[in-house]
């Protein structure tokens, strides 16, 4: 006859089967109904007793995986110094050991830079010039300049126009009219506008022009230097000197061909003293050295350069709608302060804009961009009256609507106007030809791995939205498929 | 070391910081002086002139900034108080002033609505 005890014992087997290694221990068990394991799982869960498991032996590792304060791991990489990050964020590298050298590659030199039978071919920048540019900031980190062994540059269709214009201007100055030719670079993202810049830059250094480059219009008015009232301006104008003194010491560095003969001719007005038989270099130096006194070194360096005989000068600045509107600063009312009235910019579009002619000639350029561009509605328009001009459409309306800089407005007019030699110049997509001399400097370079082929050219070309060329390096040099 | 208005600050402090750390003015105050004596936003303490510094005080020292400023806001509170007006009523006993619910979320009333508003502020060198 079979017992309770035996009854129960068969229904708990369910229940837990390691519970029933021996009878004794199925008494200490709470007693639940059968099928059912909802009271165990509601129970209160049982806590773990401290203790249970063996203290580690003394020298025996144990895993800690708890954060605490003040233990090592907290804090344990090392801060980078002051300005380093930054450095790294600016740093620009030319050269690639890596990268093969081209052998057919060819410099530019100061008799060929001008020469028509460039179009379409990669020509390297000769050393000098590679400091130069490096002196004035010209190549940017966006740039693929540090894939190839050594920097070089498509000599494109605008760039021949570029240096036909360079070749007027170098003509126009030993005749009775000193010619002033004055350009604004536009075109889609990742045309080349900043690196057709770099070239006209590199076409004066080689012409042995004078050169005054504002690498970066936003770095003037983003109101990240002092600034201070200029005395006897009226309305009044702005200085900025450590901006003007950085200025001075970029244009000492890259015009070092120059300021090695240039001698002072006249007398200026300075507060610092000068030295006896001092050069024109030692009066840059001063501006370099006394930021209180740059900007009247920068008049008294313009002056000079005014002089007949002084070489052409090419001024240049990049980023131009940030100097097309207000700037950050603030003046003495707590108004903003208009672009226009800070000196350096009203020295460039005084020159831009045709009020002021540069005294022996020579190229104005100023370069848009379309990735780090405030909007400026006003530019825009003037640009897109231009282009209208230029294939010959009807000229497009202001929007009374809209909100136009008056000052720009004023500034650009000439870009209306057929017959000022003020225009755009239009940076738009590689032809074929082009396109297929730059991948084939690529693939010599090995940093393209495919024949170069009229197929693989066209494919790119057409990858590149109709050889947009920072497109294209990105379609073949930077995506590695 | 750099001493604006008898306050001492290190020279990598952002003057509009340094400004603002006075009880009684803010970013608009602030922006405003630094405009007036043409000290741009990102200008640190110790890069500016002497010359500046002294204006800085001279016009800081004009000012009804921290114990004027306040005690002004102290006295406003303390009038309406001795009047026995409501809002110097629940001022004093550090309940909202104006219309709030009290059943929850009064800790900003508990922590500001007091007689002796602003505390005593900071020790002058």
């Amino acid at each position: 006859m079979p017992s309770a005890n035996c009854l129960r014992n068969f229904s708990q087997l369910s229940l837990d089967a390691t519970a029933h290694s021996t009878a004794a221990s199925r008494f200490l068990q709470p007693r639940v109904a059968c099928f059912s394991t909802s009271a165990a799982r509601y129970a209160n869960p049982q806590m773990k007793k401290k203790g249970m498991t063996a203290a580690p032996k003394k020298g025996v590792k144990t895993l800690n995986t708890k954060k605490s304060k003040g233990a090592s791991g907290a804090d344990a990489g090392k801060r980078p110094a002051q300005g380093e990050r930054k450095a790294q964020r600016k740093r620009i590298v030319l050269s690639n050991n890596n990268a093969l050298e081209v052998s057919s590659l060819k410099d530019l030199t100061k008799t060929n830079v001008l020469s028509e039978a460039n179009e379409g071919l990669v020509m390297g920048l000769p050393e000098p010039v590679v400091d130069a540019l490096r002196d004035v900031e010209a190549f940017k980190t966006t740039q693929g300049w540090s894939f190839f062994r050594r920097p070089a540059v498509l000599v494109r269709k605008e760039a021949i126009q570029l240096a036909k214009l360079f070749k007027a201007a170098e003509e126009a100055a030993p005749g009775k009219d000193k010619k002033t030719i004055r350009r604004i670079l536009t075109g889609n993202r990742m045309s080349g506008k900043s690196t057709l810049l770099l070239q006209g830059l590199s076409m004066a250094f080689l012409r042995q022009w004078f050169v005054i480059s504002l690498p970066e219009c936003q770095d003037i008015v983003n109101a990240h230097t002092d600034y201070a009232p200029l005395e006897g301006s009226e309305p009044t104008q702005y200085t900025q000197d450590t901006y003007t003194a950085a200025l001075l010491s970029q244009t000492l560095k890259a015009n070092k061909a120059y300021f090695e003969n240039a001698k002072i001719t006249q007398k200026h007005d300075l507060a610092v003293p000068l030295p006896a038989k001092a050069k024109l270099s030692d009066l840059v130096a001063i501006g370099v050295a006394n930021p209180e006194a740059s900007w009247s070194v920068f008049k008294a360096l313009w002056t000079e350069l005014s002089q007949p005989g002084q070489p052409q000068i090419l001024l240049a600045a990049e980023g131009l709608s940030h100097i097309m509107q207000n700037s950050e600063y603030m003046n003495a009312d707590v108004k903003p302060i208009h672009a226009h009235d800070l000196t350096i910019v009203r020295h460039f579009v005084d020159h831009l804009s045709g009020v002021k002619q540069l005294p022996n000639g020579g190229v104005v350029l100023a370069a848009t961009s379309k990735s780090n561009a405030p909007a400026s509605p006003a530019m825009d328009f003037r640009i897109k009256s231009a282009e209208a001009l230029k294939i010959q459409t009807s000229i497009p309306q202001w929007n009374p609507y809209t909100n136009g800089d008056a000052r720009t407005m004023e500034a650009l007019k000439d870009l209306e106007n057929p017959k000022a030699d003020l225009d755009i110049l239009e940076v738009g997509g590689l032809s074929k030809e082009e396109a297929r001399s730059i991948m084939e400097y690529y693939a010599e370079s090995g940093m393209l791995r495919h024949q170069v082929n009229d197929g693989l050219v066209t494919e790119k070309w057409s990858l590149a939205g109709m050889g947009n060329i920072g497109e294209l390096e990105r379609a073949s040099v930077r995506a590695r498929i | 070391m750099v001493f604006i208005n008898g306050f001492s600050f290190t020279e990598a402090t952002l003057v509009k910081r340094s400004l603002e750390s006075f009880f009684g003015i803010g970013p608009k105050v602030s922006q405003k002086i630094m405009a007036k004596f043409h000290i741009h936003p990102w200008a640190k303490v110790g890069a500016l002139k002497n010359a500046t510094v002294m204006d800085l005080t001279a016009e800081l020292s004009t000012m009804k900034i921290e114990n004027d400023a306040r005690r002004e806001v102290q006295d406003n509170i303390r009038r309406l108080k001795d009047m026995g007006t409501y809002r110097g009523r629940r001022h004093a006993m550090g309940l909202p002033v104006r219309g709030q619910r009290t059943r929850t979320q009064i800790n900003t009333a508990r922590r500001l609505n007091k007689v002796e508003r602003g505390g005593s502020g900071r020790v002058q060198m």
